[in-house]
């Protein structure tokens, strides 16, 4: 794919040029009236969040639909899923950083950022889910004078751990990547709040050999640490169900499962948002069709391996012969929710198909849609691995059924809000295309094209 | 067309409340609860209605126009301590509580004061210490905000004072006519003193009359010995005799009078042999029972019941009968309950039930009087409840009607309810001039009288009861009265001419002639042992089979047409116990049904108008009619329709008005408990608040089975394991289900629910799935939906081994105790509910709101205060009772020694009537529990998942041993 970076960038366009279009935005910023459209919008959602919130701390989770057996639907369901989301920015930016796909370049910003707020949004919902949410410290190892502990044999107290470290790590990996960015927005800041801004937040960035030198060394360092952790986390995080016995989550192709359908959904996301921005600042000439093209095939390859997932799934039942394992596997192809199993191996995997043909793959709006399916189809899937396994265990007497209230509906909608509110913000204050790295991979074009 | 209940807007009354809902309809109210308490203008209509309920606690006794505090938060510690009493240190009081009349020995439990718990009494030779969930529900009806807590007169107010000067005028008035014009209506009672009572007022008043109502009661068995016999006889099983029962409808181990005494020994019989089953039933039925759950069943239309026993007659050889018609399934049943008795001659009953008619009930006694079980297995005895001679509520309506009646005294029974709609009692009562009703609550007769006399609760009250054998029981308060109440005794005092009659001057009258000289020795001894010897003598001359007549031709049912049979509510019975929560939250045993009935239909039937459970349907009987959500019962019969009372009632109060359909709409006016009717499907459909969804076994082996030839589980290989094993301290806990002994009652389930401050949650939250019952009774079938096997298996927290739960919790909030006992720490739990997602068995339960009563409610006397409540979004799940293994500890560790083997007893193990529960230490191969865990049938459910649960089963003995595989 590195050989792609050669050409992806039009060449016949100015270095200097670049970093007044992409410094520009924020400081003069285009699309005001859109913006603000967007921004109610999401301060809408926000808004139904935080009244969301106020009912559920105060009445408790009853306002949800989960019951015993299903003690974990919508909650842990969407934690997943935005977690999911947010594991391809660090996927783009960081692996393919190291491994030196140039390409990346013109979509690891806002990847980056899409990471940030989606492990927010993901990180609320652990507090949210908790019966007795103001004891969450709890869960943290402090030295309590009653000497008692977290019990660290607890897939949640992993994940406390797991989602702490990869949000931490996050944060370094996408501010030290902005560094040089808020440099040059300072540079060019008029005004005199946006030069103390940008100039606090760069660091003093000058932009001598040896600030980038050690500068790559850090931005280098920090994605080495970040690519396990992408691995790490969401391992631990199919770990929260397969470490339970509950038949259709007590198996171990879990992790690489979840890894991969986190992928999934999170390249697609990055499409969406990649192919909104394009047309929205006009910047076809920064996110090429190139881009898309090799964003199509990323998410063509995840959605298949994803697909392997399922297809062990059913050998692995089958395989097993354990009568509680194809009860489940019975139940999620035929049962009360078969809907979701279907919905998601529809919406995952048929539109899907279309991305074998490169017309489909570099033409904006037909990606989309396909990237759309697909996180409707993840959505579905989480639904789908929660909800089946638990609403029909092993105990017949025990079997139950779930249906989501307004309030599960309306928490995960305030999620959206949660996510756009402070993304749109970033779009608007901050450069959502790395300008150095794109000045760099448009110089090493035109370098390759004088030969 | 139905008739409606009278409504509460009769101008010429008082407005009066008993639910708060009714109240809310008045703006000013509306107003006032608003401004109170402005979270609840907030509330969806539904949750709501529940706050309304649920805080109506507060409201009740508060008063809603006075201010003044609930009694239950004045409670102050004392200045002074009493010298006897020491706080927290529970006393026990042998007494009893009543059902139908019917004393329940109880073992009463009270901290400070107030009873929490009821246990039944062990020494007591009728229940040995078993009880049913009447008996263990009986407490909460002591607590209960809705009972009348004065004397009013049309609603009002008034004193004792009022009351003693009315009851004068009226005595003058009947000491002139000689009683003329008076009438008494009793439900049914087995107190000698207050039939000694009544006695004295006939005596004094020989012109009174006496009737007596009870809408679910013995009347059915009194039909049958009446038919057979030609008289009204009380039935004695003597089940530890038996070998083999072959019973018509009679469903002698399910909910009723009798069931704990059958059920126990039934149990005992049925654990005869070591390593076979000993007694066999074989029930036909239309309805399943439980008893049919435990016996090899023929599903029987009402109409076979006659042809059947008259089958089952010529096969055992009776004289004059011939063998009828009769189909395979039937002649293969017949024939082996036929061999079966043969086998075991002489230690056979015949049992009769409800919907057998007079001449079924003929055969029965010519069968039973061949085989010679009369005096062997059966018994009689003259009813032990009265009053008898007595009139019934037909006779006293007409009387009514026919303006013969100047006073009317209802006393404990709510006829304007319990009794058939058609009769016609709550108009008749209009033409009453003087209407008084005496009872606990002011029900829907109270309502509609003019006079309310507010009665004590057994567990307030000095009396006297005999149990079903005759066997008497002296009650005795465990609490002073809460309410300006006075007992059933005193009223009749006063009804007598006596001046402010004391509380036990009337029970202590009674058994003096009986103790003689030394009262007061033979007084003490009553009341420490909760009985006093001797039952009833069983009557044994002139009880023999009536000549048979002409056999009645069999009623053909017409086309489209069912026969509808009337039950008595599994847990609220006909309607009494509708206010009391627990009875109302626990699931009925055949369908796990809360908070309302259904229609109970077979599945030929469900199939044939495309029915599914929630369905609408309407039943009419004759030109009355009823609609109700229906049911569809695996196993009933195809022209069976099953109605279940006790439901639809107005004026049960808070927990129990407007729920469900009322039976009595369209039971006939004779109050038969079979009738002819028809069904028809109406749109609509409702969810029923049930806590089981699928009863379909799938397969699976949960409820496993042994039979005679085959007696041996495989043992399974312990599954190995990543962790190593726990140390284990001195005492090992763990307990072992007998599947073969459990009938489902669902006693255990009540005594848990009594013993750990289980939270009742509501009909809405049952629906949801969040009902709170730590222990449930897991209802399977397997087979063939028209002719089922059914299987019940109690299924309590496993206090796995290696528990998944344990692993599961990031604050270790559930641990393993050195004992073994899987722990729950309320106040460290955060509510991440992995225990429960883990857990294979699904026995945790979740606080998802704030479930606890209202602090000033008085709900909370019948806390247990070893056990916390627990509050929102805590897990909670059973705990064996720790709080009993600790005070076993601290009793064995004051006197060090060893706990010995049954010092404790889970409150699930000393309520089943069956005792099909054992809990003990398994580090002492000598107790019981590690005897049965070494038992051949013993196994561990989901054993293949390597939990290794302390608590395990013994499988279900299969009867037909040599006839099919096991």
């Amino acid at each position: 794919m590195t050989d792609r970076s050669a050409d992806i960038l039009p060449l016949r366009q100015s270095i200097g040029g670049i970093a007044d279009q992409l410094t520009g935005i924020p400081l003069h910023f285009p699309a005001r009236r859109r913006w603000w459209i967007a921004m109610l919008f999401a301060l809408a959602l926000l808004l139904l969040l935080v009244i969301s919130m106020v009912e559920l701390f105060t009445r408790g989770v009853g306002i949800w639909g989960i019951n015993v057996p299903v003690n974990w639907a919508f909650a842990i369901h969407n934690y997943v899923w935005w977690l999911g989301i947010g594991h391809a920015g660090t996927l783009i930016s960081a692996l393919l950083l190291l491994t030196g796909s140039g390409w990346r370049n013109s979509l690891n910003r806002f990847a980056e950022t899409m990471t940030l707020f989606a492990v927010l949004c993901a990180g609320i919902y652990p507090v949210l889910h908790l019966g007795r949410p103001w004891y969450l410290y709890w869960m943290f190892p402090y030295p309590a004078t009653m000497g008692v502990w977290p019990q660290f044999r607890s897939p949640l107290e992993w994940d406390i751990w797991a989602v702490l470290t990869y949000l931490t790590v996050s944060l370094a990996f996408w501010y030290t990547g902005l560094i040089p960015d808020l440099a040059a927005a300072r540079d060019r800041a008029t005004g005199r709040g946006w030069q103390i801004f940008f100039g606090v937040t760069a660091l003093g960035w000058r932009g001598s050999a040896a600030h980038w030198q050690r500068w790559s060394q850090a931005y280098r360092l920090t994605a080495g640490l970040a690519v396990p952790l992408v691995v790490s986390v969401h391992s631990e995080v199919s770990l929260l169900f397969a470490a339970g016995q509950i038949p259709g989550w007590h198996s171990t192709i879990f992790p690489p499962y979840f890894v991969l359908g986190a992928a999934f959904s999170g390249f697609a996301m990055v499409a969406i948002i990649a192919i909104s921005l394009r047309s929205w600042f006009g910047l076809k000439n920064l996110v090429t069709d190139e881009h898309l093209d090799l964003l199509g095939m990323v998410v063509l390859a995840c959605g298949l391996m994803t697909a392997y997932g399922y297809v062990f799934e059913v050998f692995d039942a089958f395989y097993s012969g354990e009568p509680h394992e194809l009860q489940t596997l019975l139940d999620r192809t035929a049962g009360a929710y078969a809907w979701t199993y279907w919905g998601a191996v529809i919406f995952n995997f048929i539109p899907l198909q279309a991305l074998w043909w490169r017309r489909v793959r570099r033409t904006g709006w037909s990606l989309m849609l396909v990237s759309i399916s697909v996180v409707i189809g993840m959505w579905l899937e989480r639904y789908m691995i929660l909800v089946t396994s638990l609403y029909r265990d092993f105990l017949v007497s025990s079997w139950s059924h779930f249906t989501p209230t307004f309030w599960d509906w309306s928490t995960w909608l305030g999620t959206v809000g949660l996510f756009l509110v402070p993304f749109l913000l970033a779009i608007r204050f901050i450069p959502l295309i790395s300008i150095f790295e794109t000045k760099e991979l448009l110089h090493e074009e035109k370098e390759d094209a004088h030969g | 067309m139905p008739q409606q209940p009278q409504s509460s807007d009769d101008p010429d009354r008082p407005r009066l409340w008993s639910g708060i809902e009714e109240l809310s309809g008045d703006p000013s109210f509306e107003n006032w609860v608003n401004a109170e308490f402005p979270s609840a203008m907030e509330l969806p209509p539904t949750a709501r209605r529940q706050f309304l309920k649920l805080m109506g606690a507060s409201f009740a006794l508060a008063g809603l126009t006075a201010c003044e505090k609930s009694p239950f938060v004045a409670a102050l510690p004392y200045v002074n301590q009493p010298a006897d009493e020491a706080p927290g240190v529970p006393r026990y009081y042998a007494t009893a509580v009543t059902f139908e009349g019917y004393a329940q020995p109880v073992i009463a439990t009270t901290y400070a004061g107030r009873p929490t718990k009821l246990d039944g009494n062990p020494d007591h030779p009728v229940t040995q210490g078993r009880s049913d969930v009447f008996m263990q529900a009986a407490v909460l009806g002591l607590y209960d905000t809705d009972r009348a807590q004065g004397p009013t007169r049309r609603g009002e107010p008034a004193t004792w004072k009022d009351v003693a000067g009315y009851i004068d005028e009226q005595r003058e008035n009947w000491a002139t006519t000689q009683g003329e014009g008076l009438r008494l209506l009793i439900g049914s009672t087995a107190s000698p003193t207050l039939l000694r009572q009544i006695d004295e007022l006939l005596a004094q008043f020989p012109k009174a009359r006496i009737h007596t109502h009870e809408a679910a009661a013995r009347m059915a068995r009194h039909r049958l010995t009446q038919a057979a016999y030609g008289q009204a006889l009380d039935v004695h099983y003597t089940l530890d005799a038996c070998d083999v029962v072959v019973s018509f409808d009679d469903d002698f181990l399910g909910p009723g009078p009798d069931q704990v005494r059958n059920a126990r020994a039934w149990s005992a019989a049925r654990r005869r042999n070591a390593n076979e089953p000993g007694i066999r039933l074989f029930v036909a039925e239309p309805v399943p029972s439980l008893t049919g759950v435990v016996a090899t069943r023929l599903v029987a239309d009402v109409q076979r019941l006659p042809i059947l026993t008259q089958a089952f007659a010529a096969r055992a050889g009776v004289e004059g009968a011939s063998m009828p018609d009769i189909s395979g399934p039937e002649r293969d049943w017949i024939e082996a309950a036929a061999a079966a008795c043969k086998a075991v001659a002489g230690r056979v009953l015949i049992a009769c039930g409800g919907c057998c008619d007079d001449t079924a009930a003929l055969w029965i006694a010519r069968i039973n009087d061949a085989l010679k079980n009369i005096g062997r297995t059966l018994n009689f005895t003259r009813p032990v409840a009265g009053p008898t001679p007595a009139g019934t509520i037909n006779d006293l309506v007409a009387d009514m009607n026919a303006g013969n009646v100047d006073t009317l005294i209802v006393v404990d029974a709510n006829p304007a309810y319990a009794a058939p709609m058609s009769l016609g009692f709550a108009d008749a009562l209009k033409k009453v001039s003087a209407t008084v009703h005496v009872g606990l609550q002011q029900d829907e007769t109270g309502y509609r009288c003019e006079w309310q006399f507010p009665l004590t609760h057994a567990l307030e009250s000095w009396s006297d009861a005999r149990a079903v054998d005759g066997t008497a029981t002296i009650l005795q308060p465990t609490v002073a009265p809460f309410y300006d109440v006075r007992s059933v005794h005193q009223i009749f005092g006063m009804l007598l001419g006596e001046i402010d009659p004391t509380r036990d001057g009337a029970v202590r009258a009674t058994w003096q002639t009986t103790f003689g000289g030394d009262f007061d020795k033979h007084w003490a001894q009553a009341l420490h042992d909760g009985f006093i010897s001797g039952a009833a003598p069983f009557v044994t001359e002139n009880v023999s089979a009536q000549a048979i007549g002409r056999p009645a031709p069999a009623a053909q049912i017409g086309e489209g047409e069912f026969d509808v049979i009337f039950h008595p509510d599994p847990t609220i019975w006909d309607g009494r116990f509708a206010n009391v929560g627990w009875l109302q939250e626990l699931p009925k045993p055949l369908t796990t049904l809360t908070w309302g009935n259904a229609v109970s239909i077979g599945p030929l039937l469900a199939k044939h108008f495309g029915l599914v459970n929630g369905d609408h349907v309407e039943v009419a009987i004759g030109d009355r009619h009823i609609e109700g959500p229906v049911w569809v019962m695996p196993g009933q019969a195809e022209h069976a329709i099953a109605l279940s009372m006790g439901y639809g009632r107005t004026r049960a109060g808070r927990v129990g008005d407007s729920l469900g359909y009322n039976a009595f709409e369209v039971m006939p006016a004779d109050g038969a408990r079979l009738a002819k009717g028809n069904l028809r499907k109406v749109g609509g459909h409702e969810t029923l608040a049930v806590t089981q969804l699928h009863h379909r076994m799938e397969g699976f082996d949960f409820v496993r089975e042994v039979n005679a030839s085959n007696p041996t589980l495989p043992k399974a290989e312990q599954q190995p394991s990543f962790y190593p094993p726990w140390p284990s301290s001195k005492n090992a806990w763990g307990m072992v289900i007998d599947l073969d002994s459990c009938i489902g009652c669902n006693a255990c389930v009540v005594a848990c629910t009594a013993e750990n401050n289980v939270p009742v949650v509501g009909k809405e939250q049952v629906e949801a799935g969040r009902e709170m019952h730590w222990l449930r009774i897991a209802r399977y079938y397997k087979g063939d939906v028209e002719t089922p096997r059914s299987f019940f298996q109690p299924v309590p927290c496993m206090h796995c081994e290696e528990a998944p739960c344990e692993m599961g919790c990031p604050v270790h909030a559930t641990t393993h105790s050195p004992e073994g006992v899987n722990q729950m720490v309320y106040n460290r739990c955060i509510g991440t509910r992995t225990c429960s997602s883990f857990c294979p068995y699904k026995v945790r339960r979740f606080n998802f709101y704030d479930f606890r009563a209202p602090e000033d409610s008085p709900l909370h006397a019948a806390d247990n205060p070893d056990v916390t409540v627990r509050s929102r979004g805590v897990m909670e799940k059973c705990t064996y009772c720790t709080q009993r293994i600790e005070a076993a500890h601290a009793v064995a560790d004051k006197d060090s020694r060893a706990i010995r083997d049954g010092e404790v007893m889970t409150a699930c193990q000393s309520a089943c009537p069956t005792r099909a529960i054992t809990f003990g230490d398994i580090n002492d191969p000598q107790s019981e529990v590690s005897r049965l865990k070494r038992d051949g049938r013993h196994y561990a459910l989901l054993e293949e998942q390597g939990t290794r649960p302390r608590t395990t089963y013994l499988a279900r003995w299969r009867d037909d041993a040599g006839d099919h595989q096991g």
